[in-house]
């Protein structure tokens, strides 16, 4: 017998598209929970458009890669929710399962006669978990959001960069994964309540709003000092603090130096590492995994204090050294001496190179019926009794919409080929995928 | 009405690396008390402070990192120390720890041990590299796991090739949230079977599942993708996105969909409202061949000047008025005037009673609508709640708890 798994027996009926909705359905997936995700081709979003599918390769609904990583674990049901049998048909699907989540606009499901107060007329206690960009209350609750936008009004994009130039941002939605993160916590909090309880609740979780608390320091910094984050050396790239500026702190740890990213050999786009020295002793301790190179064993470099003032100086002396090595070499001897160091990694580097990531299992392969057998990210954690990983591929469109038509909710197999036929379960003039076929022989 | 996690012992021995996980879990109603050595947890004297002044217990990144908690010393090196922490273990739902892999184990505290002794308590210990592997006794930093996780080499400029991590201490957030994720589950698992387990969370794991589709790119196409100043990473250059408005802020905006006939017409009509729409209103915008051939004039000149014109915060209200998805770049400072955060109640005033003063904190990254998410008090002084937990949750005297003190137990 296999192990169990944490959420095993629980149904989540996922409306969620794009990114930020399945990430957070993907993990309660990878807990053991049946994701029933709720699709239809004509307004799909996610799986296209791709930008993710293998060179040579037909670029159709089934084929983006990116879409297969966010959306492993799941089960596909396809089905027009804006027609009355649809949403029939999704409400008995509703009364059997445990958690609702989706990450539309704020009033879209409410507008398809699915708001909490009518879940809860269908399953008392569901838990509802809506993940829009502003929430369902207040004033902008209109507004949309991807990532980079909910990171731009939060302050979160604020915090990146270098002086004197525009803020770098995040180079991807950190808040589509983050949003889809808390998703995921919201869902299992309100899951737990529930179990404890018989209680469930509808909680409105918003991708802009979730970011704010991520700058907690800074805000305080502003409300309780009255200190704003626009202001000289700020902010002060990958440095504790910007050589020529107020000596004040930056919200990611101690004021010290060295605290940067160098080069290294050959010198290519990826080549870098970042060294950090939290005290002296460790700054001692890098000396000698540089091999106590003469300009080091200056007076000035001595202190903490000392290397703040002389940091631009300090910095072209490390850079010196680590530019004669590759980044894992660097790292490697830093680390055999203590010392805070590690490699700026590419995507490749992570899949291919990482001794760390490989050792942990981080990238497994798993089949997927259209784009082949391809490495699939796994959780960042184990749990001891109850295994978490990937257990299926990302649906193909519509691939278990007979299983949940027939086999969950007892419908006849006519039912199900007159709803292809009036166009309940694809769209009558879509061409059908051969698998959809092959269901309804 | 209380939190949804009301009712549940979280034991939290965590430095900045799990600080916020135990916030997370307390905010949300847990009672977690937080564990600290002696002289309290190091991350006390990492700033900024309260009015600059280096204190304990007056750093801002402790205060808010720490809110909702009961706070407690206890020296775990001591043998009394490490038989008071086993019959805390006793009373706990979770235990929560960030310390070397092998430190607990080696005082006898071993997550195998606490089990034993509570087996439906769960255990996670959150650390830089997971528990197994070349490098779980490696050092870390935030800035050193934005390297290896990926963040930087997604973040940057097109001019530069200089990697960028993005500040705020985010790498113990992703960390934190999926630790949250696991022992969450750990409990919904628990009120079905009554058994606790253990958990190995990783940092560095975390990090690297946190930068969207970048492995995507790499495993399915083989693409190393490029930095690009303000907007996402992609294989080679990508369409500006990011412009300086008239007051110096910075808007993000980008066409969703691209610079397709419909969307010229709502930029006409979006910049037309402030006489800034220049020839973007002339019928031949609607063809996409005269679009594509004219990105540049359109992007960098008349979308530049438009928002150069205005405030950012005009230019993003007015354009999410008009259904663009668009944000003006703020600082923290420009947060609390936000009008929308304020109607959501989102900023919460909490006391510091020791200050005899309040101040404004903030709140919940989601309403709990049947279960409300609050800061149920600021962050512990140093020992705090010695006597508060010592004789209410163990039992013991006043005069022990002197005792325990005089030995340097607690």
């Amino acid at each position: 017998m296999s192990p169990p798994r944490a959420l095993d027996n629980i149904r989540v009926v996922d409306f969620s598209w794009v990114r930020a909705g399945p990430w957070a359905t993907r993990w309660l997936g990878a807990l053991g929970a049946e994701i029933i995700k709720i699709e239809w081709p004509e307004t799909e979003r996610g799986r296209l458009p791709s930008s993710t599918t293998p060179p040579g390769m037909d670029v159709n609904l089934n084929t983006s890669g990116n879409f297969n990583d966010t959306n492993v674990n799941k089960k596909s049901l396809t089905l027009n929710v804006r027609s009355a049998k649809g949403l029939e048909i999704v409400k008995r699907l509703i009364a059997i399962s445990d958690i609702v989540i989706e990450n539309f606009s704020s009033r879209v499901l409410q507008n398809w006669g699915l708001g909490y107060d009518e879940l809860c007329r269908i399953k008392p206690d569901i838990v509802y978990v809506s993940m829009s960009g502003y929430g369902h209350t207040g004033r902008n609750h209109t507004y949309t959001t991807f990532g980079p936008v909910a990171q731009a009004a939060s302050g979160l994009t604020h915090l990146s960069g270098l002086p004197d130039r525009p803020p770098a941002g995040w180079g991807w939605s950190y808040m589509d994964d983050t949003g889809g993160m808390y998703g995921a916590m919201c869902a299992l909090t309100g899951l737990y309540h529930r179990n404890m309880t018989g209680k469930g609740q509808h909680i409105d979780q918003a991708q802009m709003i979730s970011s704010v608390p991520l700058n907690g320091p800074s805000l305080l910094d502003f409300t309780v000092n009255g200190r704003g984050a626009t202001r000289p050396g700020f902010p002060p790239g990958n440095r504790a603090h910007w050589p020529g500026t107020p000596l004040l702190h930056n919200y990611r740890g101690p004021i010290v130096a060295p605290h940067n990213a160098y080069r290294t050999a050959p010198g290519g786009y990826n080549d870098w590492c970042v060294i950090v020295c939290h005290t002296d002793d460790e700054w001692c301790r890098l000396v000698r995994a540089m091999g106590a190179p003469a300009w080091a064993n200056a007076e000035k470099f001595a202190t903490t204090e000392g290397r703040l003032a002389h940091q631009e100086e300090l910095d072209a002396h490390l850079e010196s050294w680590t530019m004669t090595l590759d980044k894992y070499a660097v790292t490697e001897r830093c680390q055999a001496e203590s010392v805070r160091a590690m490699p700026v990694q590419s995507a490749e580097d992570r899949v291919e190179n990482d001794p760390q990531l490989r050792h942990r299992g981080m990238y497994q392969p798993l089949a997927h019926p259209a784009l082949g057998t391809h490495k699939v990210q796994n959780a960042p954690f184990t749990l001891s009794e109850t295994p978490v990983f990937n257990h299926r591929s990302s649906p193909l469109i519509g691939e278990h919409t007979r299983d949940i038509v027939e086999g969950l909710l007892g419908y006849s197999h006519d039912d199900l080929r007159a709803g292809y036929a009036d166009g309940t379960f694809w769209p009558t003039k879509r061409p059908k995928f051969p698998y959809q076929e092959e269901m309804l022989a | 009405m209380s939190g949804p996690l009301h009712g549940l012992r979280v034991l939290e021995l965590a430095d900045e690396k799990g600080q916020f996980c135990g916030k997370l879990l307390g905010d949300l109603g847990a009672d977690v008390i937080k564990i600290e050595p002696l002289g309290g947890e190091p991350c006390r004297l990492v700033g900024p402070f309260l009015n600059d002044v280096a204190h304990p217990d007056r750093s801002l990144s402790f205060w808010y990192y720490n809110t909702s908690k009961r706070g407690i010393t206890l020296n775990l090196a001591s043998e009394d120390g490490r038989a008071l922490f086993r019959r805390l273990a006793a009373t706990a739902d979770v235990v929560l720890e960030s310390f070397r892999p092998g430190y607990l184990e080696s005082l006898g505290l071993g997550q195998e041990t606490l089990r034993a002794e509570n087996p439906a308590l769960i255990v996670c210990s959150l650390t830089p590299f997971g528990q197994t592997g070349p490098w779980r006794d490696y050092e870390s930093a935030d800035l050193l796991h934005m390297a290896a996780g990926g963040e930087m080499a997604s973040c940057g400029y097109d001019d530069i090739d200089t990697p960028i991590a993005p500040g705020g201490g985010n790498a113990w957030h992703m960390g934190c949230h999926y630790a949250y994720m696991a022992i969450m589950a750990a409990l919904v698992y628990r009120t079905v079977s009554g058994v606790g387990q253990y958990i190995d969370t990783s940092i560095h794991e975390a990090c690297a599942l946190t930068t969207e589709s970048a492995i995507a790119n790499y495993v399915y196409r083989g693409e190393v993708l490029k930095r690009q100043t303000g907007r996402h990473h992609a294989v080679g250059p990508t369409v500006r996105t990011q412009f300086p408005a008239k007051d110096g802020k910075y808007v993000t905006a980008l066409i969703s969909g691209g610079l397709n006939p419909r969307n010229v017409k709502n930029l006409a009509d979006l910049m037309g409202a402030y006489e800034m729409a220049g020839d973007l209103a002339d019928p031949k915008y609607q063809d996409p061949a005269t679009i594509a051939a004219s990105t540049s004039h359109i992007v960098d000149g008349l979308l530049a000047d438009f928002i150069a014109s205005l405030p950012a915060e005009e230019v993003y209200h007015a354009a999410q008025a008009r259904g663009f998805t668009w944000g003006a770049v703020r600082a923290p400072e420009d947060l609390p005037d936000d009008g929308h955060l304020q109607d959501r109640g989102f900023w919460k005033t909490v006391e510091h009673p020791e200050l005899g003063r309040s101040f404004v904190y903030p709140g919940e990254a989601a309403i709990y609508n049947g279960t409300p998410w609050e800061i149920s008090r600021r962050a512990p002084l140093i020992g705090e709640h010695n006597e508060d937990v010592y004789i209410n949750v163990l039992g013991l005297s006043k005069a022990q708890v002197s005792e325990l003190v005089a030995f340097g137990t607690i």
